[in-house]
């Protein structure tokens, strides 16, 4: 038994008892049995591609918020609140609630009276068979590469922590993901979602209650920061974006409201479909506007267990002389600074959590990077089986051939992941890597769908080039700023993010909110240069051409617009207690 | 109807977020007593205020909870 596991096992940061091993098996039996049993209840399409849009508010809430708590997500901004302080906050706050709650009160009323599979099948309703073509081939290319990343990262954490071999991690999670979404489509992917969602509050939640109460509470610990980096700038919200150098992240409030809290946030939640598929599988139309506003309540309370951890370490961990312990980037690890940024997590855990616990928060990432790759991997076997077979390669095929395909594109679609994996293994940073997809497509999409949704004279032929140079414009703007020397790169950066202060994590702020702008400013012009289409055609598709239905809401307390004022005012509040 | 998990199906998403819960507060809950009272505690910041035997115990009574409200044959 020693021998095999040697195999597996090299040197870790620490090791599982036989209670750690329990639980995480626990949970992997659990999963293979939701699998098969819900295979029964996924015969057509709409119940493999849209889990037979028969989910709650609650559970399609939860899962909605769940599908991008993925460990990538946790450990990436706990370690970005190490570096950065208490700004890495805005990614959860003013980077998610309004786009949330946008989605559900303005945008989701088109998508869901619509009845598309997609958010490609809504731009093909809209905008015809190009953009929907353009978006579903982009949108393809880069759920596979986020499984991928997923994938590695999970493999690349077990063997941190535990020792674990690489391609062991990658194999085991591969497969055990492709069985379940394979069997069940969505309707697992969302219950896995949704027991993750649990998992990682039961996880994660003890590492900043142990850790506020060994710092002495929140007033302390802002105190001790202050004191190990030498700056109150860690622990404010906004009073230090007035300009580039007053904080530790380079950025400026612009860049934060207009590029982070418009264009990435809004394009991210209101029209990457990983996270609207689950919103569609509403069983009606008040679920499906309430599912984004209860996803905004709990998304608020995520940097509980993301940022304050991030935080905290910068104030508790010590060397073993006593001497702060100070982390770095990925690429300065070395002897005297054993441990990276994006290490910070696991350390905390470890720093709380002996056995049993410590299984508990191993099988919480261990859920979270598995339900990463089980969202990826049916998004992108929804739309390439609608968008792309359906659309362009077999139209006329029998719904039981479209489930068929579904199936085989989830197994296909994993082992794609899986070569992603080990080819995302020389990327320097995961999280680097992760915002440079993110900026490439959600952007412009966003300018194509909103333009979609709320302007009657967008043309078919503005939506197809506005798309088009947007999505051009980001990825050129990337390269630019991404290749040559040292000298060319900060140069390109001053350029893109207007300012010689400018750090990386301001330019793909504003290079984002550049290629929304040519994305906009290029529907907008050939719009005005090409034929109307006619306000007929634009039912349930456009905002001024669509008579939004009654949602069946009774009572104050039904309204979904009710509880998003709510989530709002909370949302303001909280961002003036921590200014 | 079980919520989530199909038309037809017995067990609610719910259910299985109740079992899921209630089985590690059983496998926590006892572990922690046994770190406790048998002076086993591992060698963690804190392990003074005992954690896992708390933390198992809160889960088991959550998933306790859960598993009740939400079981099979329950409408």
């Amino acid at each position: 038994m020693q021998q095999a596991a040697a195999l597996f096992f090299t040197t870790q940061l620490t090791h599982l008892a036989p209670i750690d091993v329990l639980i995480l098996v626990l949970y992997f039996a659990i999963v293979i049995f939701i699998g098969f049993y819900v295979k029964g209840a996924t015969n057509t399409s709409e119940e493999f591609f849209l889990a037979g849009r028969e989910m709650s508010a609650w559970v399609a809430g939860l899962s909605f918020v769940s599908a991008n708590l993925g460990s990538l997500e946790l450990m990436g901004w706990a370690g970005a609140a190490y570096q950065y302080g208490i700004l890495a906050m805005h990614w959860y706050w003013i980077g998610a609630i309004p786009a949330m709650l946008f989605l559900g009160i303005v945008m989701m009323p088109f998508y869901y009276i619509s009845k598309t599979h997609s958010v490609p099948g809504y731009l093909q309703l809209r905008f015809g068979e190009g953009a929907r073509g353009l978006a579903a081939a982009s949108f393809a290319f880069m759920t596979i590469l986020m499984s991928g990343v997923n994938m590695y990262a999970m493999a690349l954490v077990m063997k941190v922590i535990l020792g674990w071999n690489i391609s062991f991690s990658i194999w085991v999670g591969a497969i055990t993901v492709a069985i379940y979404v394979m069997l069940g489509g969505l309707r697992s992917a969302i219950i896995n979602e949704v027991l993750q969602f649990v998992l990682i509050w039961a996880g994660a939640a003890l590492i900043p209650i142990l850790g506020l109460i060994e710092a002495g509470g929140w007033t302390n610990l802002k105190a001790q920061i202050a004191v190990n980096v030498g700056s109150t700038d860690y622990t404010h919200l906004w009073s230090t974006l007035g300009h580039f150098k007053d904080n530790p992240m380079g950025v400026h409030w612009t860049g934060i409201v207009f590029g982070l809290g418009f264009v990435v946030s809004f394009g991210y939640w209101t029209t990457d479909f990983l996270v609207v598929q689950r919103v569609l599988s509403a069983n009606n139309l008040r679920a499906a506007k309430m599912a984004p506003v209860i996803g905004a309540a709990f998304k608020m309370a995520v940097p509980f267990i993301v940022i304050v951890p991030g935080l905290l370490a910068l104030a508790v961990l010590k060397n073993p002389d006593g001497s702060i312990l100070h982390l770095v980037g990925e690429n300065a690890v070395n002897a005297a600074h054993p441990y990276s940024y994006n290490e910070v997590l696991p350390l905390m855990l470890i720093r709380y959590c002996g056995p049993g616990l410590l299984g508990l928060g191993i099988t919480a990432l261990v859920a979270g990077f598995m339900s990463g790759m089980a969202g990826n991997v049916s998004a992108f076997s929804t739309v390439w089986t609608y968008d792309i077979y359906g659309a362009f390669i077999n139209k006329k095929a029998s719904d039981k051939h479209y489930v068929f395909m579904g199936r085989l594109s989830t197994m296909l679609g994993m082992f794609v992941s899986i070569l992603t994996a080990y080819l995302v293994a020389n990327a320097a940073s995961i999280m680097d890597y992760v915002q440079a997809l993110f900026s490439f497509f959600i952007a412009p999409l966003f300018g194509t769908v909103v333009l979609g949704m709320l302007w009657k004279r967008a043309t078919k032929a503005g939506g197809f080039w506005g798309l088009l140079a947007g999505t051009a414009a980001s990825v050129a703007m990337f390269v630019y700023t991404s290749t040559g020397t040292a000298a060319h790169k900060a140069a390109a950066l001053a350029t893109i993010a207007l300012s010689p202060d400018a750090q990386p994590m301001a330019e793909t702020l504003y290079r984002a909110l550049w290629a929304w702008i040519i994305c906009v400013g290029v529907t907008v012009i050939v719009s005005y240069c090409t034929k109307p289409i006619p306000e007929a055609q634009l039912a349930g598709l456009v905002y001024g051409a669509t008579p939004i239905p009654d949602d069946g809401a009774r009572g104050l307390f039904q309204k979904p617009i009710f509880w998003a004022i709510v989530v709002i005012t909370v949302f303001f509040i909280l961002n003036l207690i921590f200014f | 109807m079980a919520e989530g998990t199909g038309r037809g199906e017995r067990l609610s998403i719910w259910f299985f977020v109740g079992m899921l819960t209630l089985v590690y507060g059983i496998v926590l809950a006892p572990y922690g007593a046994w770190e406790w009272f048998g002076n086993h505690e591992a060698p963690t910041i804190l392990n003074n205020l005992h954690p896992t035997f708390w933390w198992g115990s809160l889960m088991l009574l959550f998933g306790l909870f859960y598993t009740i409200k939400f079981r099979p044959g329950k409408s």
